[in-house]
């Protein structure tokens, strides 16, 4: 991208000397030493459940070590987030903070709202958010309710709140995880113009090829320890890669499956629903079908439609059982044909937190753990460890709750309580966001096992090169119809997203 | 407004003052409490025009249930709820009338209020209960104190003629009631629009990480709020007995249902960060017509609770989001009907 990233380094801001953070009995951090210089992007990596958000928290005084300390110029920060905000250190949340019915500029200046004489003053208040967002480059109403606005754009929000307190360090959780790819290079672009301006940046992102892109600096975090830190020019992905998993990580990319597609089996003529536009796709036994496309694009909704999640407008699905042709009406009946949905949004659609993660894989499958409607308690436990062995959930506890697992683990037991209805079609909506490097290649594993055994698998990714490695097939949607289909041999990152974002998008990039 | 780098996202700003006019009016949340008012004003009007030749009535009506009504709504718009509100009114009450001097009485009043406001924050903030229990909780516990304290007899006020003086216009049609009714109003609306604290309650209500991110210090916020309640439901109990010239342990049944109806028929959200007060004081408008409305037309008061069931019913179905879900839901339903019909042998 840019070649003057030689400048302007300068002297350590923040510092995080031998931290140790317990919980209870776990230690989530083990003496982790870092330390970031102004000018400098810093990438934290590692695995979820390495320590990379605890130690991001300390630094931003939202937790406080066990033992340790955290120095800002070279003195103690104690006092909470208070004090960190006191003393210039700003935090982007992976999940959003923003408060959905306050404006976009009481959300930059939440917390800080200028006051005269005890009220507040608006116009003080639209300058310095005004400010803000023109310092990040993002032009928005500030009087927007911030509920009416995209993710994306409430990311870039978020950014302009942590901005605005002209911090001295920014920290961002994966920043980029819900942007496109040309929001996502207007953000690194943006990190680096805020840092050549002598901000220290902490950056924690799953996406190696963007910390390749702007970071100088990389720690890698492992089961809370300290593993390496390197500089980014004397190290490269793999090597990056194999420290954060630590176990020898079977190549997962390029490995090229020997497909050979049935007869079709799910098969969507003429879909319409908001956002849908009208879309013929098929999808054939012991196949995986990808549907590429821009965030937004109407990928989801053309999957909920056709599953009959959410309603659709028109057009006919039917799904062939048995010989049989049955037509999809509603997503009950989809479920009784053997179509599973592993949604997007697994946190909220796809498992119940506070339940075990017994009781998770039990619900779709009471019909074959329970006797004339009474479910023995025995017979559910081994018939949920028989699943979350397949997908390898780590630690195999099914008694634990859901909600104390990853998201990469999360995941696991959403696809294993399919699994146990043997379904014939599979759909799978990001199946692998936020998910870590480890996690990420076993689901793509599960994946290739089913389409092997003769599941039909309707993928929807935005992480391009695993669309490009599972799809046997890909479809690009654009603006709610579909842009164009390439095969396993002409598919590459050009291709698809010169079709996903039409021409205009891809000369400049 | 243009950038010097990088992209624009969404619809540019408002440029014509009907644009901007109509982003304006998408924001409010009072609209259907306007609308209400509006039925309930024009169906006054024909079926009992008395409502407004009797508009003292109706105003003093208005001023019973509504400053409760104000003082519920901060604490629902931090997405809490204060059960005790009703159990406060007469508590305060009954402490009032426990002295002679009516300035000791007033004060020992409010600081019951006070007192009530701490211990109910101390049990969401501190201790951690979730807010509709704890208040439950102070619910009970209130209201046997006032019977307790009265021996469940209602207490007459010393002072009767500066009682009776109170409950008397001052000028035109103004109680004493009804211009702290407003005034509480001013003072709170302009707390939650142009103060620093009180636009924080809205995070609060909003997204509580995100307030507790920013550096806002939501536990004093929250403590703030409860007491906020409390200080005007026991000013509410002061004015009732001042009125009453008495303090009836057993009275307020009402309060408190007809007070979170104001509140949710003006649009405050009882999952927090969305209302007004304005919305609140037309909610309360809404329902003072409409009772007095239907007691001048001869409507029972059991009868009346029908109505106002309805009205809040209703008030909270129109809400548009609701209105969005239960189409949707409806279509699907309905699709799936059809579809069932459907699902077997195509072939």
């Amino acid at each position: 991208m840019s070649d003057d990233q030689s400048s302007t380094v300068g002297p350590v801001v923040i510092e995080a000397d031998s931290i140790v953070k317990r919980f209870g009995g776990a230690v989530a951090l083990d003496g982790v030493s870092v330390s970031v210089r102004a000018g400098e992007i810093y990438a934290l990596v590692g695995e979820n459940g390495a320590g990379k958000s605890t130690l991001m928290r300390i630094l931003a005084g939202i937790l406080a070590p066990t033992e340790g300390t955290v120095l800002v110029d070279g003195r103690p920060l104690e006092g909470g987030t208070r004090a960190a905000l006191d003393a210039g250190i700003a935090l982007v949340h992976q999940e959003l903070s923003l408060v959905p019915e306050m404006t976009v500029a009481e959300n930059i200046m939440l917390g800080a709202f200028p006051t005269r004489g005890g009220a507040i003053s608006r116009k003080e208040m639209q300058r310095y958010a005004g400010a803000a967002l023109e310092e990040i480059g993002v032009a928005i109403d500030l009087d927007e309710p911030v509920s009416r606005l995209s993710v994306s754009l409430r990311q870039f929000i978020e950014i302009a709140r942590a901005v605005a307190r002209k911090p001295r360090v920014l920290i961002l959780d994966e920043p980029t995880a819900t942007l496109t790819p040309a929001e996502t290079d207007y953000l690194l672009e943006m990190l680096q113009r805020l840092a050549r301006g002598g901000l220290a940046i902490v950056y924690i992102s799953h996406r190696l090829p963007e910390i390749f892109a702007i970071c100088e600096r990389v720690t890698v975090l492992r089961d809370g320890r300290h593993i390496d830190t390197a500089d980014i020019a004397d190290t490269t992905p793999d090597v990056l890669v194999d420290k954060m998993v630590g176990r020898e990580l079977k190549q997962d990319l390029g490995v090229v499956r020997e497909s050979n597609p049935g007869d079709v089996v799910l098969s969507a003529r003429g879909i319409t629903a908001p956002k849908v536009r009208g879309i013929d796709l098929d999808v054939r036994a012991g196949e995986i079908v990808g549907l590429g496309g821009l965030v937004g694009a109407g990928r989801s909704e053309l999957v909920r439609a056709m599953l009959g999640v959410d309603p659709r407008t028109g057009g006919d699905v039917t799904v062939v059982v048995d010989g049989q042709v049955r037509r999809v009406g509603s997503y009950t009946s989809a479920v009784r044909h053997g179509i599973a949905f592993v949604p997007e949004e697994r946190r909220q659609d796809g498992l119940a937190l506070s339940m075990s993660v017994s009781d998770n894989i039990a619900l779709p499958n009471r019909r074959s753990i329970s006797r004339a409607g009474v479910t023995s308690p025995a017979r559910q436990q081994a018939f949920a460890s028989t699943l979350a062995d397949t997908v390898g959930l780590r630690p195999p506890n099914v008694k634990r709750d859901s909600g104390d697992y990853s998201g990469g683990n999360q995941q696991k037991v959403v696809i294993a309580k399919w699994l146990g209805l043997r379904p014939r079609v599979i759909v799978l909506d990001e199946p692998t966001r936020g998910v870590d490097v480890g996690a990420k290649a076993e689901i793509h594993r599960l994946v290739r096992e089913l389409a092997d055994e003769g599941t039909a698998v309707l993928v929807i990714s935005s992480d391009l090169p695993e669309l490009l490695d599972l799809s046997d097939v890909i479809h690009v949607v654009r603006d709610g119809q579909i842009a164009g289909t390439l095969a396993r041999d002409e598919a590459d990152e050009r291709s698809v997203m010169s079709l996903a974002a039409g021409e205009s998008m891809v000369t400049s990039s | 407004m243009s950038t010097p780098h990088g992209i624009n996202f969404g619809e540019a700003p408002a440029r014509t003052r009907v644009d901007q006019l109509r982003r304006t009016l998408g924001r409010r949340t009072e609209g259907r409490a306007v609308a209400l008012l509006a039925v309930v004003l024009v169906v006054a009007l024909v079926m009992e025009p008395l409502v407004f030749s009797a508009y003292p009535v109706t105003l003093s009506r208005v001023a019973l249930v509504g400053l409760v009504a104000l003082g519920l709504t901060v604490v629902i718009l931090m997405g809490e709820l204060d059960l005790s509100v009703a159990s406060t009114v007469v508590l305060a009450g009954v402490m009032m009338a426990q002295t002679d001097n009516v300035a000791l009485g007033v004060l020992l009043a409010l600081g019951t209020g006070v007192a009530v406001g701490l211990v109910n924050a101390f049990f969401v903030v501190k201790v951690g209960i979730n807010s509709f229990i704890a208040t439950l909780g102070m619910l009970f516990v209130l209201k046997g104190l006032a019977i307790v304290i009265s021996r469940s007899e209602p207490i007459p006020l010393e002072n009767i003629t500066f009682a009776i003086q109170f409950g008397l216009p001052i000028v035109g049609p103004l109680t004493p009631r009804i211009v702290i009714f407003v005034l509480a109003f001013v003072l709170l609306h302009l707390f939650l629009t142009r103060m620093r604290a009180g636009r924080e309650f809205y995070a609060v209500g909003g997204n509580r990480q995100a307030a507790r991110d920013a550096g806002i210090p939501v536990d004093r916020r929250l403590v703030t709020g409860f007491v906020m309640c409390s200080v005007i439901a026991a000013g509410a109990g002061a004015i009732d007995t001042l009125e009453r010239t008495a303090a009836d342990p057993t009275a307020g049944s009402t309060v408190l249902l007809s007070s979170f109806a104001a509140a949710i028929i003006g649009g405050v959200a009882l999952t927090g960060g969305r209302g007004s007060i304005l919305g609140t004081l037309i909610g309360a408008f809404s329902l003072g017509t409409l009772e007095v409305g239907l007691t001048l037309t001869g409507v029972q008061v059991d009868i009346q609770q029908i109505y106002i069931g309805g009205v809040l019913l209703l008030a909270v179905m129109t809400d548009p989001a609701s209105l969005r879900a239960a189409r949707s839901s409806l279509r699907t339903s309905l699709h799936g009907v059809r579809a069932r019909s459907t699902d077997r042998g195509l072939t």
